[in-house]
């Protein structure tokens, strides 16, 4: 079942991914209206000067008489006498409204006449925006004067069209946006990869972290930044605790072995020297040497299993399979000098044991331990890191013993089993491998071998596949 | 045949004292590393057992002495935890076989009897000179197929002869491996025991099994067949 995402689960970077581009945002909008405002003022602030100038033009050059208006001279702007050339002046009084219009605004109808007719105070000026009649936007400019004869009052007005200086602002705004968002790209890939420095620390740590899982590293770097320091060294520690703690563990559970297993054999040792004896006794001594050997058999198999590594501690180390293979193999070849054993190896030089080396030499040990004692002189093993079917090492251990019959192949891997019971042993030693391969999420096989006797499969999943 | 026997717990190593004195055997006992360590370098044994869990020094570095020391003799561990680490140790130290707790005294005879013959380079478990025939495990004596009766002291020299064919051992030695250490020793009781054993196996006198070199011990000179 996979968990919902939710915020909780979000990376650190991109928590600062998603703040940092909020905030970018926010930012660049809000510039973006700022320059957009700014800029609008301006060019109207500009129009309306232009239109000052052009109400001055009209002024110089305007006559009244008879109450009517003239002009004598050139008006010097051009776009006054051309018919609808998109900037029309206009002579008014508030009480009678136009009184005169340029030549260029013969055609030319206001949407509200009412424009002409406003109150501008002497010496003042007014700008505001109008719509003509067929819906265009206009930039207005009215002055108030005081006629020369001191008692007439005009409005002078000029009109310009505002689709130009429009047109300017909406340039203005696609250049603006193109720059903005240029800047909005450049910026996210500096925050990313400035970010990437910044959190580049707590990758490596992770990266440690999952090396020391895998059993690559014993520990975290020394060369972390200040900050994170103290949480290195404490780790640090811990974990070097807890490998102490493992291993003051097994000694401790080697010497309770010790403590319990000596005083068995003593026990063990009397027992035979009684049942020597003629005596009526005899089947009650059986009784007992059969309690003797079950408890015998449940201490072993349950120290055995006490004192193999605990896996999921997750402080896997790397082990080199082949030196652990010949180490056991001479330590066999020691005990069964007399049996002459012949060892076929087929030894991947490369193959690793994710784990304690201890529990690969327990499963080693037990499995070799009983093809050479089984096997009538003809061992072989195999161990390969490179099996096509799954990543991880592969361990296959063959003999030509008598092999194990198919009822009894499941039996062996049980606590406590043992198919022949004509050979010393403590009968633990298979159930044990098939624990420790099981806590490591490999898997046990036992079959039948070409070359006669049983043939053991031991399947190890790489950590980083587990995990 | 002398044996060191190197366990720091008492009741288990009387018993292994008088068990494997009852099998004939020669035995030393040592009870921590120490001493085990002084008797195993200082004496001349046939083999040791040496439990893994010593107190002053341990059972590995204890074999490992004794190897360092130019001492070959077998060595068979015993072993409480019986996990492969200490096995793999032991026998990487230098010790040649091992026993786990708790063990039956059989156990410990049958391995201590393949060491010894595998040390002196015999392979079966029956030592076979021409019409004489040697059963370690069954301690019997074949003389041209038939059993011969040997008494506990017969039977232990010719033993130690055997598995030592071709070379001369002196009455020091023979003394050693024969009897314990605070034993009375009387060279002419092996002078009657030498007697004794080549009537036994060469009643004829034809082989001379047994042959006296002068002013340096006993050879027994058959050859293996």
């Amino acid at each position: 079942m996979t968990t919902p995402a939710n915020s909780s689960n979000y990376s650190i970077q991109t928590r600062l991914v998603i703040s940092f581009s909020i905030l970018l945002f926010v930012f660049l909008g809000l510039t973006s209206v700022v320059l957009d405002r700014a800029f609008r003022n301006s060019i109207e602030a500009g129009a309306s000067e232009r239109l000052q100038v052009q109400i001055y033009l009209l002024l110089a050059a305007a006559e009244f008489s008879d109450g009517e208006f003239y002009f004598l001279g050139d008006l010097r702007e051009p776009r006054f006498g051309q018919l609808n050339s998109g900037l029309y002046g206009f002579i008014s009084r508030p009480s009678l409204g136009e009184l005169w219009r340029s030549d260029s605004a013969r055609a030319f109808s206001l949407l509200d006449a009412q424009v002409l007719r406003q109150s501008v105070q002497i010496g003042e000026t007014q700008f505001s925006k109008t719509m003509s009649a067929d819906n265009e936007e206009y930039f207005v400019l009215s002055y108030g004067i005081l006629w020369e004869d001191g008692i007439s009052e005009f409005n002078f007005t000029v009109m310009e069209n505002a689709a130009p200086y429009y047109s300017e602002i909406s340039n203005f705004r696609t250049s603006l946006w193109s720059w903005l968002g240029g800047a909005a790209l450049l910026l996210l890939l500096v925050q990313y990869f400035l970010m990437r420095w910044g959190l580049s620390p707590l990758y490596r740590m992770a990266r440690d972290l999952k090396q020391i899982e895998a059993g690559e590293k014993n520990q975290l770097a020394e060369n972390y930044p200040q900050e994170l320091q103290g949480v290195t060294k404490n780790l640090n520690v811990l974990i070097e605790t807890e490998r102490k703690q493992q291993e003051r563990y097994r000694t401790t559970l080697g010497d309770l072995a010790h403590s319990l297993k000596t005083p068995l054999a003593v026990i063990a040792g009397v027992m035979q020297t009684l049942s020597k004896k003629p005596d009526d006794s005899n089947e009650q001594l059986g009784a007992v040497e059969e309690q003797l050997g079950r408890m015998n058999q449940i201490v072993s198999y349950q120290l055995q299993r006490a004192v193999q590594s605990n896996n999921s501690s997750a402080l896997a180390r790397q082990v080199l399979v082949k030196p652990i293979v010949e180490k056991v193999l001479d330590a066999l070849a020691k005990v069964y000098r007399a049996k002459s054993v012949s060892v076929t190896q087929y030894l991947d030089p490369n193959a690793i044991f994710y784990g304690d080396e201890r529990d690969l030499l327990e499963v080693l040990g037990n499995v070799l331990d009983n093809a050479f004692k089984y096997g009538r002189g003809e061992v072989s093993i195999k161990t390969d890191s490179r099996i096509e079917s799954f990543q991880g090492l592969e361990i296959v251990i063959e003999d030509n013993g008598y092999g194990i019959s198919e009822e009894k192949q499941e039996f062996v891997l049980q606590r406590g089993a043992r198919a022949d019971t004509l050979v010393q042993g403590q009968g633990i030693g298979l159930a044990v491998v098939t624990d420790i391969v099981s806590s490591y999420g490999g898997t046990i096989l036992v079959g039948p071998s070409d070359l006669g006797g049983a043939k053991i499969t031991m399947g190890f999943n790489s950590p980083r596949q587990t995990t | 045949m002398r044996l060191l026997v190197v366990e720091d717990e008492s009741l288990l190593r009387q018993q292994l004292e008088q068990g494997l004195s009852k099998h004939g055997y020669v035995v030393d006992v040592a009870e921590d590393g120490r001493s085990g360590l002084f008797y195993g370098t200082e004496h001349d044994f046939d083999a040791a057992i040496i439990d893994l869990g010593l107190p002053e020094i341990d059972g590995i570095s204890l074999i490992q002495q004794i190897r360092s020391a130019g001492k070959e003799y077998p060595i068979l561990i015993l072993t409480a935890r019986g996990d492969w680490q200490d096995k793999v140790a032991g026998l990487d130290a230098g010790a040649d076989d091992y026993v786990v707790k708790p063990f039956q005294l059989e156990e410990i005879v049958a391995r201590l009897n393949a060491l010894l013959r595998r040390a002196a380079g015999f392979a079966k478990p029956k030592l076979e000179f021409g019409s004489l025939s040697l059963d370690i495990a069954a301690k019997r004596l074949l003389v041209n197929e038939e059993s011969v009766d040997l008494t506990a002291y017969e039977y232990k020299m010719l033993e130690y002869l055997m598995l030592h064919p071709g070379q001369v051992i002196s009455k020091t030695e023979l003394t050693e491996h024969l009897y314990a250490q605070d034993y009375d020793r009387d060279s002419n009781v092996l002078e009657v025991f030498v007697r004794r054993l080549r009537q036994k196996l060469d009643p004829e006198q034809t082989l001379k099994p047994i042959e006296t070199v002068r002013g340096q011990g006993y050879r027994f000179s058959l050859e293996e067949s």
